[in-house]
């Protein structure tokens, strides 16, 4: 088991790493946090310096700013994670991975090892560079405290592993990645943002269980509406789901 | 070995494999043969444990294939020369099957080098891979682990004439160390001069399963009859289909006759004084015993052949 686990992620790390387009997407994720960082950092530093006093921050650290990048950043994050799954089911090689490893669920497990792992390297290497951007153009209304912002970049990896498995999972449910994206948009954003729109407590509090809010509550460190710790867990339940949903998928549907 | 028992296979009210059961055996090589439509890709993606099978079973070497830990050394299969990804070489794309089922590195260039694409061809990514190129390469993903089953579907598809021989000679070669070799094709010319045993299959259903010089003979000989009075020939005509023969008008002057021998028919128009111009035995080709075996299963009847793959 343990051994064919293995023989399995080998393989998925061969496919993933053996297209350019994983590649290419490791670079746009680089660039959109640079510049969103960035960008974020001049609002940060605008907006203690002009002369409208109900937009100061004060002094912000650097890895709040990258946290905040990464809202944005996670849609180039979660496209390796996806493409991992869907591009199987458009090019056909699906039926060769099945072939190679008959065990549907070893095979999502595999599938999720892998984007979870080089997901997580990735969000400690996008965490760096929010935080190298930000810092300077924050100047004198930055800082970076050497404890508080590794540990901010380790929780933006953890976040993007634990959305990249969840793109894997919902990948495999749906096997279109247009789809797919669709119902991460949904899920991550659109929905929770239109509960929390008219701002009535009983719909704020649904959107609190939604993924995106409860990785947003994990990622600032909450403790209302709970715990940064349960918005951990309650997006590890997110993920562990959807998986759980894609291997149902395969195991059910003809490949 | 391959082991189908009472294999069946629905898609809503369709039945595309219908309680199909046969025995591939070891050491030659079966052809798989069947019009569009009858069956043939989705009983190998049965057997490969990719569709599931709505009754019976399909085995290999007596166990089903979701069972096999490491499948590849079990058996190898090329289901769909096209299934690579665009953007990935050949090499990358049989590095990752080979490590899946732990098999050597070094395996993949000994396959490379036997379905004979070098390195720049291994290296190029899988959108520009020809055909004939993505046929080699599927093939070689199927010799990866050495298997003693091998399932080709359709390997002939886009290969010249050249690669046509290669295919043919690597079968037999393949079945003469013993193993399993189970070759599906619409190409009747091809399975006439590739296989030792033929499973053909209409509308899901079993047809034939026998040697192949076995099916031939057992459509028959053909008797051409030509003669200058159709009157005279109608007559014959009327008389053979009396007699348990199948006649069918070839022409203004001229029938072929199964069912019977060019004896019997020359005795019947002597009887009758019907003139002959010609009467001649022909012996039936792996092609015309096709088309009386599936005559009553065409799906698409007149439509055109070849693909039906998904």
């Amino acid at each position: 088991m343990i051994d064919s686990l293995r023989g399995a992620v080998a393989a998925e790390w061969t496919k993933l790493s053996s297209v350019r387009s994983t590649w290419w997407t490791v670079l746009a994720g680089l660039l959109v946090m640079a510049a969103g960082a960035g960008q974020l950092a001049i609002y940060v530093a605008n907006g203690n310096t002009n002369d409208d006093p109900t937009d100061n921050a004060g002094v912000v650290t650097a890895g709040r700013v990258m946290i905040d990048a990464v809202e944005l950043t996670q849609y180039a994050v979660l496209a390796l994670g996806l493409l991992a799954v869907t591009a199987e089911f458009t090019s056909g090689t699906i039926r060769t991975t099945l072939q190679c490893t008959p065990s549907r669920g070893r095979v999502l497990l595999a599938k999720a090892v892998v984007a979870g792992a080089v997901t997580f390297v990735l969000g400690l290497l996008l965490g760096g560079v929010g935080a190298l951007v930000a810092r300077p153009v924050l100047g004198e209304w930055g800082s970076a405290p050497a404890a508080g912002t590794i540990g901010d970049i380790v929780a933006v990896a953890t976040y993007l592993a634990l959305v990249g498995v969840l793109a894997v999972g919902l990948g495999a449910a749906l096997r279109s990645a247009v789809l797919t994206i669709i119902v991460l948009l949904a899920t991550l954003m659109i929905v929770p943002l239109s509960l929390q729109e008219p701002d009535i407590a009983v719909l704020n509090r649904i959107a609190d269980v939604f993924p995106g809010v409860a990785g947003g509550h994990f990622l600032a460190g909450d403790t209302d509406p709970y715990p940064g710790a349960v918005g951990l867990l309650l997006l590890a339940g997110w993920a562990a789901a959807a998986l759980l949903l894609g291997r149902a998928a395969l195991r059910r549907r003809d490949a | 070995m391959i082991t189908l028992r009472g294999l069946t296979k629905r898609f809503g009210a369709t039945v595309a494999v219908d309680v199909l059961t046969v025995d591939v055996a070891p050491g030659r090589v079966t052809g798989f043969l069947g019009p569009n439509g009858a069956g043939k890709s989705t009983t190998m993606r049965m057997i490969l444990g990719l569709d599931r099978p709505t009754a019976g079973q399909a085995l290999v070497g007596g166990r089903a294939y979701r069972e096999l830990r490491r499948p590849l050394r079990e058996v190898g299969a090329l289901l769909d020369a096209r299934a690579i990804h665009p953007a990935r070489s050949g090499r990358a794309h049989l590095r990752a099957m080979a490590r899946s089922n732990g098999i050597p590195a070094g395996r993949v260039d000994e396959v490379l080098d036997i379905v004979g694409l070098d390195a720049r061809a291994a290296a190029k990514p899988g959108r520009t891979l020809s055909l004939g190129m993505g046929q080699r390469l599927g093939i070689a993903g199927a010799l990866l682990g050495d298997p003693p089953v091998l399932m080709f579907d359709e390997p002939v598809n886009g290969l010249d004439p050249d690669g046509v021989r290669w295919v043919r000679q690597l079968t037999r070669t393949l079945a003469d160390e013993g193993r399993t070799v189970f070759v599906s094709s619409h190409l009747m010319s091809e399975m006439q001069l590739t296989a030792d045993q033929l499973v053909v299959i209409g509308r899901g259903r079993l047809l034939a399963d026998a040697p192949v010089a076995e099916v031939i003979a057992g459509s028959g000989v053909a008797v051409r009859v030509r003669g200058p009075h159709p009157d005279g020939l109608a007559t014959l005509a009327a008389h053979l289909t009396a007699a348990g023969a199948t006649v069918e008008p070839a022409g203004p002057d001229e029938l072929t006759v199964t069912g019977t021998t060019a004896d019997r028919v020359g005795d019947l128009a002597h009887e009758l004084g019907v003139r002959l111009h010609e009467l001649s035995a022909h012996s039936a080709s792996l092609e015309q015993a096709f088309m009386e075996l599936t005559a009553d299963s065409v799906e698409y009847a007149g439509g055109p052949t070849g693909g039906g793959t998904r």
